[in-house]
């Protein structure tokens, strides 16, 4: 080799990392995103049981 | 009647839906070519007569910079499209390919700035092409600004989208830019009209590489949009299907 092989491995490393990144942060923030959705819909469950359990009580 | 395809496409629920299907096989294709087209270019493509193993960059380089164009009118495109049409996931497709772009613009940079040392002497130079590159990543840059400067997401997109049709203008600048200026980087390697300037042992390769990049944005555009439809659509009834879904019904 020649010696520049260290530019092309520089080159290509940084490329992939920023590609990967942009595949894996997506797919990061879907799982927040669910995983957020799911404590909603628990917090509004709980909120209608409590007002329904009020309600009884009158 | 024959609009139905058209609005259906607009539909954020369709669209997850049908992309939940077709992604793994989809990136499974794009990761096959990538690697193919990586190995084959940096290990089996015989060395540069003149530049020995550093032309090699071109592999990522000129891939990543016909996907920063290309993708800059997949933006641009979505933004008409929901100025238009009203279409919520035409904007949201336009949100997407934002920072898709800004990324790949910045490999293009980046990688042509590291092959430059070895083959012009510097890491960079104000020439034609380069800064009407470094243009396109501030644009990319302002149509993602764009997005937080508004309260009304609404306002916000049709921001976004007007910059992104305004800087349309940039891209035929950045393409004819070797042949209009008398400028350091050097002309098309792929053209229209004529054979490519290279030997077909290295060009094959390149070509591979190119398909790849595009099958990469496919699958990033599409992962991006379907984080965006969660993140907009989080208290329709199909959504929180997808988390709960509701037993005994």
């Amino acid at each position: 080799m020649d010696g520049h092989g260290i530019y092309v491995w520089l080159a290509v490393s940084v490329s992939l990392v920023v590609l990967a990144w942009l595949v894996v942060a997506p797919l990061l923030s879907r799982r927040a995103l669910l995983k957020d959705i799911a404590r909603d819909i628990l917090r509004e469950r709980a909120r209608q049981s409590t007002a329904t359990h009020n309600q009884g009580e009158i | 009647m024959s609009w139905q395809w058209f609005h259906r496409l607009g539909s954020p629920r369709w669209f997850y839906q049908t992309s939940t299907r077709w992604l793994p096989l989809l990136a499974l294709i794009a990761a096959a070519v990538l690697i193919t087209g990586l190995v084959w270019g940096l290990a089996v493509a015989p060395e540069d007569a003149k530049q020995g193993n550093s032309f090699r960059i071109i592999y990522i380089h000129v891939p990543a910079s016909f996907l920063a164009l290309a993708g800059y009118y997949i933006m641009a495109i979505a933004g008409a499209v929901g100025l238009i049409w009203k279409m919520k996931l035409s904007f949201m497709v336009m949100k997407s390919a934002a920072p898709i772009g800004a990324a790949l613009t910045f490999i293009a940079l980046f990688t042509g700035a590291i092959w430059g040392k070895p083959t012009w002497g510097t890491y960079w130079v104000w020439d034609a092409r380069i800064t009407s590159m470094l243009i396109l990543l501030f644009l990319y840059l302002g149509v993602m600004a764009l997005q937080y400067a508004y309260h009304s997401g609404d306002a916000a997109s049709k921001a976004g989208a007007i910059l992104a049709l305004v800087g349309t203008v940039n891209i035929p600048i950045i393409y004819k830019s070797v042949d209009w200026w008398y400028t350091l980087h050097q002309p098309a390697t792929i053209k229209f009209t004529s054979a490519p300037s290279m030997h077909i042992d290295m060009f094959l390769p390149l070509l591979v590489m190119i398909v790849g990049f595009y099958l990469f944005y496919a699958v990033a555009l599409i992962l991006h949009t379907r984080s965006e439809i969660l993140r907009r659509e989080r208290k329709t009834a199909w959504v929180r299907e997808l988390v709960e879904p509701r037993a005994g019904v």
